[in-house]
């Protein structure tokens, strides 16, 4: 009976996605089934729509910048996480969390509004900062359950054994925590670019992928919306699963070494 | 002149900074930076936005005139609490048909599954870019959409319903759809805390497989209840782009309202108010939340795993 309804919950997940990606090769514009033919005229339209390209290249600027810097920040906070204790942990973990406590309208508008006080124009660079803001909760969350199980003991070992600060750093505190920092960075780069909610609120002319499909959706329907839409979906799985292989092969690696060890 | 204290102090200095995180005993040093970004970047945005809202706008000019006409303007205006009671009621029945529809799926996974497949599966269907999704359902429950061709050339209606699509029916359904994922892996999570063991335990005194459910899995695991619910209330409620899309006149949430302000109204000082109330009443939807679980003695005062 679980099984039943786990289908009917994977059904209900995947239909709308799989109705889209059929209509994207569909010849006419109509959204009805049955489907009478398949093309790829509405992929070859979107290719030489200029406003496209510019904004799908946008996103990806944004998603590298926002990726980097939420890594900094994360890292560092990650790091903080394994060294506070007390009230100022749970007080900085909060702060850290806060941000997608929040509705992301609220952000938005908070952003838009502090933006508009230091005379800071919109730009992408202003949108970079707000996807900072909106993915370094997903990245320090994600580096919390590892750092829960942080060993302090392996860095004071690297200390007794005549390594400084840095070393330490270098060889044993970021080898332990960088499948986690990079699968997080991913991760930061798969939410900035599928982000709109806030994004509409802090940027200029320039325009992203989610707000080149939301000027598509008002304007009519125009069913190479669809082909935008798959070709989104498709270059966030892409980067997902290129994440999750990267993870995967690094734990098969260390395990690989453990047995090794072992052996 | 180099003194004593001079000394003292520079071979103090490097131990402030920041650049040399691992040198700081209490790991403030570490924690500077990201705090000095979401103080800026967070904080303050949140204060400037609340004194805003205390502010007047006069022809997209934002007047520093101290004031409380934007509260006492939203306080009598009878079209603001009608779009306030239609985000509540989206955020309400998204967040109980994700919970209550993610509850068995995520303890299969914790369970029963032998593999996180499906857990993958979830994720990828939450990384599918929400507006897609959003144009995902206006496709199939459209006027010429998938939902009425197929009725009508089953021969069960003989022209499209309108109703289906532009309904606050149509945005919880999308909603629903957008936070299931994300419920789920919030329950997931919970429910790792909670080992077999404890199950079999409860098995092996006699508890029928409800009643483990009911007396073990439901407490242990009600922190991540709490989040999961809230979560999925907090961001369908103060969701603005399926309101507009697919949420049709009925449809207006207090969120479509705010955003308004801030896209095209240009009443800021309105928007920033209108903000603030409707954080409040998620406020009080969240307090009475617990205390309902209270009442249905879901939520013990301590967790029994640590």
């Amino acid at each position: 009976m679980l099984r039943t309804y786990l289908a009917a919950y994977l059904f209900f997940l995947f239909a709308p996605i799989v109705i889209i990606v059929l209509f994207s090769f569909h010849s006419t514009p109509g959204l009805v089934f049955p489907m009478e033919g398949l093309s790829l005229r509405w992929y070859s339209e979107l290719f030489d729509n200029r406003n496209f390209i510019v904004s799908l290249w946008n996103s990806i600027k944004v998603g590298f910048f926002t990726s980097v810097t939420t890594t900094f920040l994360g890292t560092l906070a990650g790091l903080a996480l394994i060294r506070t204790r007390g009230s100022f942990r749970r007080a900085f973990e909060l702060l850290n969390f806060m941000p997608i406590g929040l509705p992301g309208l609220f952000l938005g508008i908070a952003l838009a509004t502090l933006f508009a006080q230091i005379r800071l124009p919109r730009s992408l660079l202003t949108v970079t900062i707000a996807h900072v803001l909106f993915t370094l909760p997903f990245f320090v969350e994600a580096m919390r359950s590892r750092v829960t199980y942080f060993d302090q003991s392996l860095e004071e070992a690297a200390r007794d054994l005549g390594a400084n600060q840095f070393q330490t750093f270098r060889l044993v505190t970021i080898p332990i925590l960088l499948p986690t920092i990079v699968g997080a960075a991913i991760l930061t780069f798969a939410l900035s670019f599928d982000e709109f909610i806030i994004t509409v609120f802090v940027s200029g002319n320039d325009t992203t992928l989610p707000l080149f499909i939301w000027s598509m959706l008002r304007r009519t329907v125009d069913p190479s919306i669809n082909a935008a839409s798959v070709l989104a979906l498709s270059l966030s799985i892409l980067v997902l699963g290129a994440g999750g292989l990267s993870m995967w092969l690094q734990r098969k690696r260390a395990v690989a070494a453990r047995l090794s060890e072992e052996g | 002149m180099a003194t004593v204290t001079d000394y003292i102090e520079s071979e103090e200095k490097p131990r402030r900074s920041v650049i040399r995180p691992v040198r700081m005993p209490q790991g403030f040093g570490v924690a500077a930076i990201p705090l000095a970004f979401l103080l800026f970047f967070f904080i303050l945005p949140v204060i400037i936005l609340f004194v805003t809202s205390f502010f007047t706008a006069r022809s997209f000019v934002i007047e520093p005139v101290w004031n409380v006409q934007n509260y006492a303007r939203i306080l009598w205006a009878a079209g603001f609490w009608q779009a306030t009671w239609v985000g509540l009621k989206n955020g309400f029945f998204t967040a109980s048909f994700s919970v209550v529809l993610s509850f068995p799926i995520a303890y299969y996974i914790v369970y029963r599954a032998r593999s996180n497949i499906i857990l993958y599966l979830a994720l990828l269907s939450w990384f599918s870019s929400y507006l897609v999704r959003v144009y995902a359902w206006r496709t199939i429950l459209g006027t010429n959409g998938v939902i009425n061709s197929l009725l009508m050339s089953m021969g069960i209606i003989d022209e499209p319903l309108e109703i289906i699509l532009f309904s606050p029916f149509a945005s919880v359904i999308t909603l629903i759809h957008i936070m299931l994922p994300f419920a789920l892996l919030i329950l997931v999570s919970a429910m790792r805390d909670v080992k077999q063991e404890y199950l079999e335990a409860a098995r092996d005194l006699g508890a029928s497989v409800f009643s483990v459910i009911y007396k073990v899995i439901l407490p242990m695991t009600h922190k991540g209840i709490v989040g999961s619910f809230m979560f999925s209330f907090i961001l369908a409620a103060g969701d603005y782009v399926t309101p507009q899309l697919l949420g049709g006149r009925e449809g207006v949430t207090s969120g479509l309202l705010i955003a308004n302000q801030f896209r095209s109204a240009g009443n800021w000082p309105l928007g920033s108010a209108m903000a603030f109330v409707m954080m409040g009443t998620f406020i009080i939807v969240y307090v009475a939340f617990l205390l309902f679980l209270r009442l249905l003695r879901l939520a013990p005062g301590r967790r029994y795993d640590r």
